[in-house]
């Protein structure tokens, strides 16, 4: 039975959804193979997965079916929302259950075999939510109204279409880039001792959208240098104004065409320590190396072996720190946290996009050095997108 | 003169709030026959993201009772110590210690269910659903299913139940200490109105306008909150609405704007309303304006706690009438996100009629006015406050539409 759009159903919010109709169909037909390798009837992208529902959509907020035999996809659409790509989609206001279920229905998922994107957290995508990103009582609901269908994690087949990007999208990701560059520019710009640190915060964050980034939270670490827990904000700081020595690290975000990246470089305000020298030369060493190894073919598994070797050597230790690009919380994920031991066997591939950060550090942790930024992954090799030159920026 | 980050002295709420507010939905629970309240794994904002407003509310619960972002909270009833799970590295003041998510969110939790002895119990789950108080945007709640499912399944002997009105109603009243950072917010939602109103002119760039909003806001110590701007022509249907700084779009005479502006303190959202007309306010606008302003007046009068919703719905809605135009409620509550009750003109709050009106509520207030013909309409408001004398705006500002010629 079609779904009527209710009556009253809200604002229509207009975002941003440059990308072609040719793009579209890449990420639809990739989505699709996958899910017939796999055996999946369809893939269902339900609520609560706002990611991979904007990746595949173009909308702020969707769910979609997507038929693997080459069906159009049925597409639920928030608030009266439509776009190029989806120009007639059923739309609804704060009622998503039904629709779903009516959706996988009207498309013969009674005994299907149905993928569900963002059901667990997945190798390349939906990296951070280990338990998956779907609502419950929505999906409970949609289960309910197909006894007879199997619902089946699928949060990698859509996960690996992401993880290759398009030259449409590789063009963002340079863009995207651009502008936390800018970001970043303008924190080494205005930093000094006695800046009001939230208003240092605003006008960073000012100007990345100011240059038409999507919003994304700045993190900026403040304290001073050899501070053990130095205090992180992901909002304006209050009550606190820079001092001498303060080192400032940072993780300064910015989104254009909806391709998440992000720049990172320390900025001290006085002399760099001795102590620190050596480490910095190594992270340089660390940072270029893995560049250098960082190509199609490659595994994630001998990435990290390569990266940890490199401070062995040394008698300090050397980290890998590297995420994907992309519509958000993008993989793989691999930090000192995350050692990455279910993408061991990934390989790179041409048309990865990674901000590359690795770490250096001493033996006993004390001192830690990481900057660095995105990159794309080319035919032989890899083309870093950060371009400020290497090293900790001393403000005096 | 508003203070300056650096200068603001704030440095979080105190213990003595924690506890108001854990016995607040303790005391609920037992009255509703739970052994404990359980607020589960969240989806984030940016996957639900129904609304700016829902998609801050997701994780609100666990804010409100934790102050973290993200957490788990299984309150027992009883007055013992919660059991706190987070992915945070570290806890805070309220919460010093923290248990860690080990291998997953859903085996967490249910052992920290079974650690505080609820494999019998009666466990009230907030967020499951959308309630009267809180998350009244999300129909379906707010909870992760992976990991909710997991639980469900390591304690068969265990009843679940909706519990979000035990939370909701916990958020509803706000104490002292809530009401200073809620009046500090709508200050400075005020400046960012202040703002707009300083640069908006024909022939500026609107992303322009809006990155200096939001930037003057951040800078007087708010959290960033995507502020709801909308401008165009009068006459060709509904403004569009946009959440970020638009591209290629610039500001034209005889522009309306209007908008939503929210500040963020303490982690209460407060909001402001101004509506903008680039051109000098035609004379068909008049009535419906002043009477949205002497209905703004009107309402705050009859904003009274100990009744419930249905009488001052009744005089809102029916004031316009009176004065040959038509009025419509708008109104929601004011927290830490997706707060409520929600009356808007698709969802005429008929649900909320029962609700009582308490002391110490606080309300985003900006009925909608409309010419009898519906060939405009208009809409201002601000924070208010419920006292026992009526409601009190938090920030003192005069209805109207700004003209700018």
């Amino acid at each position: 039975m079609p779904w009527t759009t209710p009556a009253a159903s809200g604002a229509t919010v207009h975002i941003w959804n440059g990308y072609s109709l040719a793009e579209r169909d890449r990420r639809w037909n990739a989505v699709r193979a996958n899910a017939a390798k796999a055996g999946m009837d369809c893939i269902f992208v339900p609520l609560g997965n706002g990611v991979d529902g904007r990746y595949l959509t173009q909308l702020r907020c969707s769910a979609m079916v997507l038929p693997t035999d080459g069906r159009a996809p049925m597409v639920i659409a928030d608030r009266r929302s439509s776009n190029a790509w989806v120009p007639e989609p059923w739309q609804t206001g704060r009622e998503w259950a039904e629709p779903m279920g009516e959706a996988l229905l009207d498309l013969g998922m009674q005994r299907a075999r149905i993928g569900v994107a963002g059901l667990k957290g997945g190798s390349v995508s939906h990296c951070t939510s280990i338990d998956g990103v779907v609502n419950h009582t929505a999906f409970e609901y949609v289960m309910s109204k197909l006894p007879n269908a199997t619902f089946e994690d699928a949060t990698d087949l859509v996960g690996v279409v992401r993880y290759v990007k398009s030259d449409e999208e590789i063009s963002f990701v340079r863009q995207s880039t651009e502008v936390a560059t800018a970001g970043i520019d303008e924190l080494i710009k205005l930093a000094r001792p006695g800046v009001d640190a939230g208003v240092l915060y605003a006008d960073v964050l000012g100007r990345l959208i100011e240059l038409r980034s999507e919003y994304f939270p700045l993190a900026l670490t403040i304290d001073a240098i050899g501070t053990e827990k130095p205090k992180r904000y992901l909002n304006p700081p209050l009550g606190r104004r820079l001092g001498p020595n303060a080192l400032i690290t940072n993780e300064v975000n910015a989104i254009r065409g909806a391709q998440l990246t992000q720049v990172c470089q320390p900025i001290l305000l006085g002399k760099i320590p001795d102590a620190w020298k050596p480490l910095i030369e190594l992270h340089k060493e660390v940072y270029e190396a893995g560049l250098a190894t960082i190509k199609p073919g490659t595994t994630f598994g001998a990435l990290t072996e390569f990266v940890d070797g490199l401070g062995v050597k040394r008698g300090v230790k050397s980290v890998v720190q590297l995420h994907g690009c992309g519509y958000g919380d993008d993989g793989p994920l691999l930090s000192a946290r995350s050692r990455g031991d279910r993408v061991r066997d990934l390989r790179i591939e041409k048309g990865n996009t990674f901000v590359w950060k690795p770490i250096a550090m001493t033996a006993d942790e004390k001192i830690q050095f990481s900057c660095g930024g995105p990159l794309i992954v080319t035919d032989r090799g890899c083309e870093t997108l950060f371009k400020r030159e290497h090293g900790m920026v001393s403000v005096i | 003169m508003m203070e300056s980050p650096a200068d603001i002295e704030w440095t979080g709420y105190s213990l003595a709030e924690r506890d108001w507010r854990w016995q607040r939905v303790r005391d609920d629970a037992a009255k509703a026959g739970f052994d404990c309240i359980f607020v589960p794994l969240c989806v984030d904002g940016r996957n639900l993201h129904l609304s700016l407003e829902q998609a801050r509310g997701t994780r609100s619960d666990c804010r409100f009772l934790t102050q973290l972002e993200n957490a788990a909270v299984i309150l027992p009833t009883d007055g013992r110590k919660p059991i706190i799970i987070s992915d945070q590295e570290s806890g805070n003041d309220w919460i010093p210690e923290l248990r860690p998510v080990d291998g997953s969110w859903g085996t967490s939790m249910a052992r920290a269910l079974i650690d505080a002895g609820m494999e019998r119990a009666r466990i009230g789950v907030s967020g499951i659903r959308r309630s009267l108080y809180t998350h009244g945007r999300a129909y379906h709640g707010v909870v992760n299913h992976s990991s909710y499912a997991e639980v469900l399944r390591l304690l068969p002997n265990a009843t679940f139940d909706n519990a979000t009105e035990v939370v909701g109603h916990a958020r509803y009243v706000k104490s002292e200490e809530q009401i200073a950072c809620l009046r500090c917010g709508s200050a400075i939602a005020a400046a960012g109105i202040d703002k707009m109103i300083e640069l908006a002119r024909p022939g500026m760039d609107e992303g322009i306008l809006y990155t200096s909003v939001m930037k003057r806001m951040v800078e007087l110590g708010s959290e960033y909150y995507p502020m709801a701007f909308y401008s165009g022509l009068h006459g060709g249907g509904r403004l569009p609405r946009f959440e970020d700084p638009t591209e290629g779009r610039t500001l034209r005479p005889m522009y309306r704007i209007a908008n939503e502006v929210d500040a963020v303190f303490g982690g209460l959202i407060a909001q402001e309303q101004q509506p903008i007309f680039l051109g000098p306010i035609p004379d068909e606008w008049k009535t419906a304006i002043d009477v949205q302003h002497d209905l703004y007046y009107a309402a705050l009068e009859h904003l009274t706690p100990g009744q419930p919703f249905a009488e001052f719905m009744d005089f809102v809605n029916g004031f316009g009438e009176k004065r040959g135009a038509k009025s419509i409620m708008l109104m929601h509550g004011r927290g830490y996100g997706d707060d409520g009750p929600l009356f808007t003109p698709q969802n005429r709050g008929a649900r909320n009629r029962d609700v009582l009106i308490e002391s110490g509520n606080v309300f985003i207030v900006k009925p909608i006015v409309k010419t009898a013909d519906d060939s405009f309409d208009t809409s201002w408001g601000g924070c208010v406050l419920v006292t026992d004398k009526g409601g009190e705006p938090l920030v003192k500002r005069t209805p109207g539409m700004v003209s700018i010629t």
